[in-house]
């Protein structure tokens, strides 16, 4: 007797968490739900004020205003950002997000950022070429765009095998621990953030980011694969505020003037992006590849 | 910055840290109670399948178990995973892992009760439900006490491990602050507030104890 009432008990609470989860499909008044990295000034950051900000952040919140939408706030975990996007919890990764390398993982809008891989080291260190390296221990992001750059055969894979070790760390404020320390000699990362890191730090005058850069490669705003609609929309609100001017006095208020590129070269651009005017037919290819992987996913 | 701000920015953590505390414990209590009893039922088929979710429960992570349950509906069942569905994700991980822990411990406290009790309550004509709630269980409590403690206090600094489904609690917000400040601050915070927590779970643990401390 005892038994089935605990079995009646157990089988009522495993129904109850099932209705639970059904229960969650919740309708949304259109809302545009960004993912970010709540740890990578100048993109994405917490604010004084405790609330999330940054430059693409910012710009985010104009796209929305000029489509009315609500704007969602919403920080990731770097390393699940493909379970988060696949998923449908967020509906873009809209920070800082290196689309070289990466072209055919998601659906990208314009470039907006020409972001450089560069390193930076102590100042008193003797170190102010690459070829200078070899020997020393190099400190990188786990799963970031620096690292991958120097395990890529074809980018700096045979630099970084003249470093006498690559030590990845989680997080900026460690790996510059570590290099004040003298635990790393230098740190491989994005210059955008090598800039913010020198700036905010108390002692960033001891840092300098070494000319030679490791490679060059672009931001992009990443949707999940096959989501063109709303990824034309943002492009096209990202051309309006290029054109009155808000792109360009936010790029001046995180002081990434001169790494902005949306505009820039647009023509050239075009050729790799799917721009409306000559690329019609391979929208039209990618909308139905869309569709089919809809209806597998349905099935 | 200084240490109001930092403190200020925190509080929202704190709370949500706070939040997952207690929730775990009001569902993971009972639920381990529950559990416990199904791994000492006689039917083998049930017993085993008990043991095997204890297992389970203790034998994975519990980061990976809130990504299964967070991430799972989405994959599984094509569900919607948005809305509040990340706290409730949490607190039904942490629930369930804890209730594995919880199971074991009133287990080890049952199966220490000396078997004359059970047959005296009988020879008293008390029923069987009366016999484990009246004589039984109040003294189980008394002596799982300094175990639950310290499971209680593991649960404490687990709750930092919301993060993984990036969940804002006390520690994930630290780190953000930590990375726009470039400062190490906010880490002191956040040890200091663990261990002021977890001085009071042991004091209120301790006087609970001395409560229970009676026919001795």
């Amino acid at each position: 007797m005892r038994k089935k009432v605990i079995c009646a008990v157990l089988c009522g609470m495993m129904a109850a968490s099932l209705t639970g989860m059904a229960a969650f499909a919740d309708d949304e008044a259109k809302t545009f739900t960004v993912g970010f990295d709540a740890e990578y000034p100048p993109y994405g950051y917490m604010g004084d004020d405790g609330e999330y900000t940054g430059f693409d952040l910012e710009l985010a919140q104009a796209v929305c205003d000029l489509e009315g939408w609500e704007l969602v706030k919403t920080p990731i975990n770097w390393d699940s950002k493909d379970m988060e996007l696949d998923s449908g919890s967020i509906d873009c990764i809209w920070n800082g997000f290196t689309m070289t390398g990466r072209e055919e993982d998601y659906t990208w809008s314009k470039p907006y950022v020409d972001n450089s891989q560069v390193i930076v080291v102590k100042k008193d260190a003797g170190i102010s070429a690459l070829s200078d390296l070899a020997g020393k221990t190099v400190g990188v992001q786990a799963a970031s765009a620096a690292l991958q750059v120097l395990q890529d055969e074809e980018q700096q894979k045979a630099l970084a095998d003249t470093f006498a070790g690559l030590q990845e760390f989680a997080d900026y404020n460690s790996a510059f621990v570590e290099l004040q320390a003298g635990a790393v000699d230098a740190i491989a990362m994005d210059i955008g953030v090598a800039k913010y890191q020198i700036e905010n730090r108390d002692n960033g005058e001891d840092y300098e980011i070494l000319e030679e850069h490791l490679n060059s490669e672009k931001y992009a705003i990443g949707f999940k694969k096959g989501n063109t609609e709303l990824c034309d929309t943002v492009n096209a609100d990202l051309d309006k505020l290029l054109a009155d001017g808000t792109f360009d006095k936010l790029a001046e208020k995180y002081e990434l003037t001169d790494m902005v590129c949306l505009g820039n070269d647009d023509s050239e651009e075009a050729s790799s992006e799917a721009a409306s005017s000559e690329a019609e037919s391979e929208t039209a290819a990618e909308t139905e590849m869309a569709e089919s992987e809809t209806e597998s996913a349905a099935e | 910055m200084s240490l109001p701000q930092i403190l200020s920015q925190l509080s929202g953590g704190m709370v949500r840290t706070i939040g997952i505390f207690f929730l775990t414990l009001i569902f993971s209590l009972p639920l381990g109670l529950l559990v416990s009893f199904g791994r000492m039922v006689k039917n083998p088929v049930l017993k085993n399948l008990f043991k095997l979710y204890i297992s389970v429960m203790r034998g994975t992570p519990l980061m990976l178990q809130l990504m299964v349950f967070y991430f799972g509906p989405y994959y599984l069942f094509r569900m919607n995973i948005g809305g509040n569905w990340r706290f409730i994700a949490i607190i039904l991980s942490f629930s369930l892992n804890y209730a594995a822990y919880f199971a074991e411990i009133y287990r080890s406290g049952i199966e220490s009760m000396p078997v004359g009790q059970y047959e005296a309550a009988k020879l008293l004509g008390y029923s069987r439900s009366q016999t484990f709630f009246r004589i039984i269980f109040p003294q189980v409590v008394k002596r799982i006490l300094p175990s639950v403690t310290n499971e209680v206090i593991t649960l404490v600094k687990d709750t930092s491990l919301a993060f993984a489904v990036a969940y804002m609690e006390m520690f994930t917000i630290a780190k953000q602050i930590a990375a726009s400040k470039t400062t190490f601050m906010p880490f002191v915070v956040a040890a200091v507030f663990y261990y002021v927590f977890n001085l009071i779970v042991a004091v209120v643990m301790e006087k609970l104890e001395k409560k229970l401390d009676y026919y001795r």
